[in-house]
């Protein structure tokens, strides 16, 4: 009995090993930065493609803008704005991103001329039918997840992270594959309490963009329905000086059009 | 055949091993190429099917849209898992239940594996069950909620009449997940082939049994009825047949007296099976729901002949006291209507080769070759087995000491019977045509209807399951109808298109002269545009060309016809209309999402229940119900182009008349109803196909039936060489047809598969009796002159065989009723039946018709011979 305690205590000394611990959060935290919060704010024009397992292509237009709220990667408002197709034309979603709170949604539907707050007591359904969730628009919180890191390769770190309140999520854990040195998270795999793989987020392409490497291109595929979309940035801008305030319900009506195209 | 008959009996040792190598050969070839497949993969395998679907053959029009609809929309076959709860007041709407039913769900989830044609198992993605559908509700002032309808059990009471509540409110799930009464949870369990149906259902049995509580779990939806159908069918081939047989074995042991001589028909019997259904699996043909009939049919039918050598043997052997001389006595009058009787068995069941159902094709063609089969081995191996018994054993056979002696009880009977005909045949005919007039008004209520679920008798788990869920739900049986426009939208969109854009535009010009070589195709003319706008050196230029999309996009939009308000309010008109029939339970379609989502946008007021004015209001609301958990569902009622819909019927029962009546309101709605936009109408779902098989073979069974009546009296005249009495010959199968058909119409019994088959049967069987007696009335006449003696001999030996046979086989078929296939019930059944009127029917009405016209009849008799 007494060395099964030895033993497990040796196993929760590594476990508990400070510096690996650091090195962890470290990743996740540059990883996190690198994919939503370069720069102050931003803004880019986006085509969203839903391509079906039939093989059937959608396609929405928006505009995304995007500001942060203090330099500690926490709060953030994003603002996308529809151009298209034509019957969609104005529609506004519109969010704050908490850190200890859930996040706040609204969207403006102009043929009904309504605004509406979308509760958000779970952020993982579809973004307008796409098979990106709100979630992986405005990003997951890092501290909702445990992480370790699985593996280091030559290009990647290879993290896995389980969340801490399972019953709020679809997946048991995901991977991401995380680029070493911009740390943009180039490959994230979600598995099902099966185990099984059965969702998966790549980055498709990277150009640097006002000194920011910035993902250009975007892959989410649900291997379940065999439905994929693809989000192509264009006229990424960053360092704009968007103000804060065309980040309200009354600007959801009266589109902040200067900002939206420049 | 004579001479073949003759060379059996000389050689009789070689022919019995013949058939016992040849029953061996095929035994041993069957069972390799289904034991062993990879050693013996020349040999086919024995392969099950018993997909109603299959009634159509696969290139079928309606099959092929069937399919491609299905892939189209995203619809798989289903497992229906039904949950009620009859002992708490609360229904199934308690903690405990939920736990269940959530477990249950999640379990079903991963109930996957890699199978022969790669994932196989449920598909996840589609399941409908109370934690994988999302329920849209308010979530206080100016908020809208997307939620699991159930993400974790509830806690207790109160939340777990919530989840009833809140489905109850979504017009999707209500009737559909939930049962209106509150009570009762259906879950719907999409699988990716229907053969696994079974293998699913038994995991998900194996989980049930896990639970506690007072649920009551109903498995069901078609797969399951199909699987467990193949599987009864085996039982039934293994079971019925063989009792079958033994019956028939203890009658004719009754009759004959001696076990060893009536083994000569069972031999031919087994034999004959044996041969048919290895050449069935042989050349690669499936054991559908009427092949695996084909050994109960083929049975009768190869005992029949040597039933009669058999008779007359019994009869002949006791003036001869040689089994050769006697044989020979017996074959020679024998033969000629036996090749007859076969001829015309195979003839009746051989013409369903020209139905238009590929499993009636094979069970005709294989039974007609089952018939010539068991002839050829009739007429040998009775002969050849007559002459291996021991001589001995014969001693005391047939004639004198017997009941069967024309003093027996039925000699006696049939003597009287015989001259009964003769003084009275005017009353038997006056019988006959009122006993005709009764079938043809019986025949005129015959009500045309199937179901493949009502294939299981009462008492079956399905037919149990079946009631249960369809007394609670709005209906398991589903049917689609396709809407979509007569014209072509995509020639009509370029054509607006063209005539739209401005020439005096920069970027509209360029996108019109580019349109010839960009066709019809939305997504080329975006990408057109797309890559214009990835030129584009500056935000004008990229707008302007977004400009240009938006005229792309609001011409396309006028053809997007079903994201337009007066087109849903189109559809919503002719699901109301179809609720009136008592037929449909409920439909599903895209009005329903629309009002569903628009109530819960305005504060899920009632009067919001309804579809807004403007297209893009429909688009709007659609991108808003897309912001769910299954975007995807969306795609079950249209197309991303939305130029095609689709509404889910849920039908309350799967009978084809029903089927029929709710087509028929359909057709009636669009045809006095015009919609905006001209429509043309497409039906898919197994309900649907189950209906128009039916079709087919009513009128494909009809006109089969009528062409083997017309070769079959070409024969007989043949046969007799005379208009008169090839006509007479058909006499009693036409009454015994009529009269069998007549009581199918009084008593209500629906007009089904089996049914439709037996018109073959009665066709084979009742000319038979007809053939010999007829045939052997002439040869008695030569000897005897008149009919007044003539009909004594008649109905001596002559009568007596066909008495034998009804009886025999008549009641050899009993153990069918006990069968848990209704099909069996009916043939079994019906065989009884129609054998007896067959033999009534010789027996009485030939004699009285020979009587009345005696003079006609054999004035030209003297005259041909």
């Amino acid at each position: 009995m007494k060395r099964m305690i030895t033993l497990f205590s040796v196993l929760l000394l590594i476990n508990t090993n400070p510096a690996l611990a650091i090195e962890v959060n470290e990743i996740v935290a540059k990883a996190n930065h690198a994919a939503y919060y370069q720069g102050d704010d931003g803004r880019a024009r986006v085509k969203m493609e839903i391509i079906d397992k039939q093989g059937r292509k959608r396609t929405r237009d928006f505009v995304i803008l995007r500001k942060d709220i203090g330099d500690d990667d926490k709060e953030q408002k994003f603002y996308v704005y529809f151009n298209r197709p034509a019957d969609v034309n104005k529609t506004v979603f519109m969010v704050w991103k908490h850190i200890d709170k859930d996040d706040d949604r609204w969207m403006y539907l102009p043929a009904l001329d309504l605004v509406k707050r979308i509760a958000a007591t779970d952020e993982r359904t579809s973004f307008v039918g796409s098979d990106f969730f709100y979630e992986d628009v405005s990003g997951r919180n890092p501290t909702e997840d445990t992480h370790e890191l699985l593996e280091t390769t030559d290009n990647y770190y290879i993290l896995k992270s389980t969340p801490k309140n399972p019953d709020t999520v679809e997946f048991s854990y995901f991977k991401s594959y995380i680029h070493k040195t911009s740390f943009i998270p180039v490959k994230v795999e979600f598995y099902d309490k099966g185990g099984k793989k059965y969702r998966e987020a790549s980055v498709e392409k990277v150009e640097n963009i006002q000194g920011y490497q910035t993902v250009t291109q975007g892959k989410m595929k649900d291997l379940r329905t065999g439905s994929q979309t693809i989000l192509s940035y264009s006229a990424v801008q960053y360092d704009i000086d968007l103000p804060e305030d065309i980040f309200t319900e009354r600007y959801l009506r009266n589109p902040p059009m200067n900002y939206i195209r420049r | 055949m004579l001479l073949i008959s003759e060379y059996a009996a000389d050689k009789p040792k070689s022919f019995m091993w013949g058939a016992l190598l040849l029953s061996m050969l095929f035994i041993i070839f069957v069972a390799g190429g289904s034991l062993f497949p990879k050693q013996f993969s020349f040999i086919p395998s024995i392969k099950i099917d018993t997909d109603p679907e299959n009634m159509l053959s696969s290139d079928e029009p309606v099959r092929i849209f069937h399919n491609e609809r299905k892939k189209e929309y995203n619809i798989y076959d289903i497992i229906v898992v039904g949950v009620v709860n009859k002992k708490n007041e609360a229904g199934v709407f308690n903690p405990q239940s939920l736990k269940n039913i959530y477990d249950l769900g999640e379990y079903a989830r991963q109930i996957a594996w890699s199978g022969e044609k790669g994932q196989e198992g449920v598909i996840e993605a589609e399941i409908i069950s109370p934690s994988n559908v999302d329920n849209i509700e308010q979530a206080g002032l100016g908020t809208v909620r997307f939620e699991w309808l159930m993400k974790q059990p509830p806690q207790n009471e109160k939340e777990a009449k919530e989840i009833y509540d809140k489905a109850a409110n979504i017009p999707f799930l209500k009737d559909t997940l939930v049962s209106g009464d509150g009570k009762a949870i259906a879950l719907y369990i999409p699988i990716t082939s229907k053969n696994i149906s079974y293998k699913v259902a038994d995991k998900l049995k194996e989980k049930i049994s896990q639970f506690k509580g007072d649920d009551e779990y109903y498995i069901t939806g078609l797969p399951i009825a199909q699987d467990t159908f193949g599987i009864e069918m085996f039982k039934q081939m293994a079971i019925s047949a063989p009792m079958a047989m033994l019956l028939i074995f203890a009658l004719m042991w009754y009759f004959f007296k001696s076990i060893k001589l009536i083994i000569s028909p069972m031999i031919v019997a087994m034999v004959s099976v044996i041969i048919t259904m290895g050449a069935l699996i042989l050349t690669g043909n499936t054991i559908h729901i009427m092949s695996s009939m084909i050994p109960v049919f083929i049975m009768p039918i190869a005992v029949l002949d040597a039933v009669h050598i058999l008779s007359d043997f019994f009869d002949t052997y006791p003036r001869y006291k040689n089994r050769r001389k006697a044989i020979a006595h017996v074959m020679e009058e024998l033969s000629k209507p036996m090749f007859f009787t076969t001829l015309t068995t195979a003839a009746g069941f051989g013409s369903l080769a020209f139905t238009p159902i590929p499993p009636v094709q094979i069970f005709g063609i294989f039974i007609a070759f089952g018939v010539l089969m068991a002839w050829i081995l009739t007429i040998t191996l009775v002969p050849a087995y007559i002459m291996l018994m021991n001589e001995k054993s014969l001693e005391g056979f047939g004639g004198v000491h017997h009941q069967d002696n024309p003093s027996s009880p039925m000699a006696k009977l049939l003597y009287k019977t015989g001259s009964f005909t003769y003084n009275h045949a005017k009353i038997v005919l006056l019988i006959m045509v009122i006993l005709i007039g009764i079938s043809v008004y019986g025949i005129n209520k015959i009500e045309i209807n199937d179901n493949p679920v009502k294939w299981f008798n009462k008492n079956h788990d399905i037919r149990i399951a079946d009631k249960e869920l369809n007394q609670r739900f709005a209906g398991t049986y589903m049917a689609y109808l396709e809407l979509s426009s007569k014209n072509d939208l995509k020639e009509q969109f370029l054509t607006e298109l063209t005539k739209s854009l401005n020439s005096n535009n920069e970027q509209q010009n360029i996108l019109k002269n580019n349109l010839p070589k960009l066709g019809s195709d939305i997504n080329a003319i975006k990408d057109f545009i797309y890559s214009k706008q990835d030129e584009a050196t500056n935000d004008d230029i990229y707008y302007a060309w977004n400009d240009v999309a938006i005229i792309v996009d609001n011409i396309y939009g006028k053809f997007e016809i079903f994201k337009q308000p007066d087109m849903l309010r189109y559809i919503e008109k002719l699901q109301n209309h179809l609720l009136k029939t008592d037929l449909v339970g409920k439909s599903n379609a895209l009005p329903d999402i629309v009002k569903t989502v628009y109530r819960e946008l305005f504060l899920g007021e009632e009067k919001y229940f309804t579809i807004p004015d403007t297209q893009n209001a429909i688009a709007q609301t659609l991108m808003t119900y897309q912001n769910s958990h299954r975007p995807n569902d969306l795609w079950h009622f249209t197309t991303p182009s939305y130029d095609k819909t689709i509404l889910w019927i849920q039908l309350k029962s799967g009978d084809n008349k029903d089927m029929n009546q709710v087509v028929k309101t359909v057709e009636d709605f669009l045809s006095s109803n015009k919609a905006p936009i001209e429509l043309k109408h497409n039906w898919f779902g197994l309900t649907y196909i189950n209906m128009l098989w039916q079709e087919k073979m009513v009128s494909g069974m009809m006109e089969a039936f009528l062409g083997s009546f017309i070769i079959v009296l070409i024969m007989m005249i043949f046969l007799f060489r005379s208009l008169l009495w090839g006509l007479l010959s058909m006499v009693p199968l036409t009454i015994t047809i009529a009269f069998i058909y007549g009581i199918i119409g009084l008593i209500g019994k629906d007009y089904d598969m089996p049914v439709a088959v037996l018109s073959s049967l009665s066709l084979g069987l009742a000319i038979d009796y007809a053939i010999h007696f007829l045939a052997r009335s002439r040869e008695a006449a030569k000897k005897h002159g008149k009919w007044k003696d003539t009909v004594k001999a008649v109905f001596g030996e002559p009568a007596r065989a066909i008495t034998r046979n009804v009886i025999v086989i008549g009641a050899g078929f009993t153990p069918l009723l006990f069968a848990p296939l209704v099909p069996y019930n009916t043939v079994g059944f019906f065989i009884s039946a129609i054998l007896f009127f067959a033999g009534i029917a010789t027996l009485l009405i030939l004699p009285s018709l020979i009587k009345i016209m005696e003079r006609l009849l054999f004035k030209q008799e003297r005259k041909t011979s």
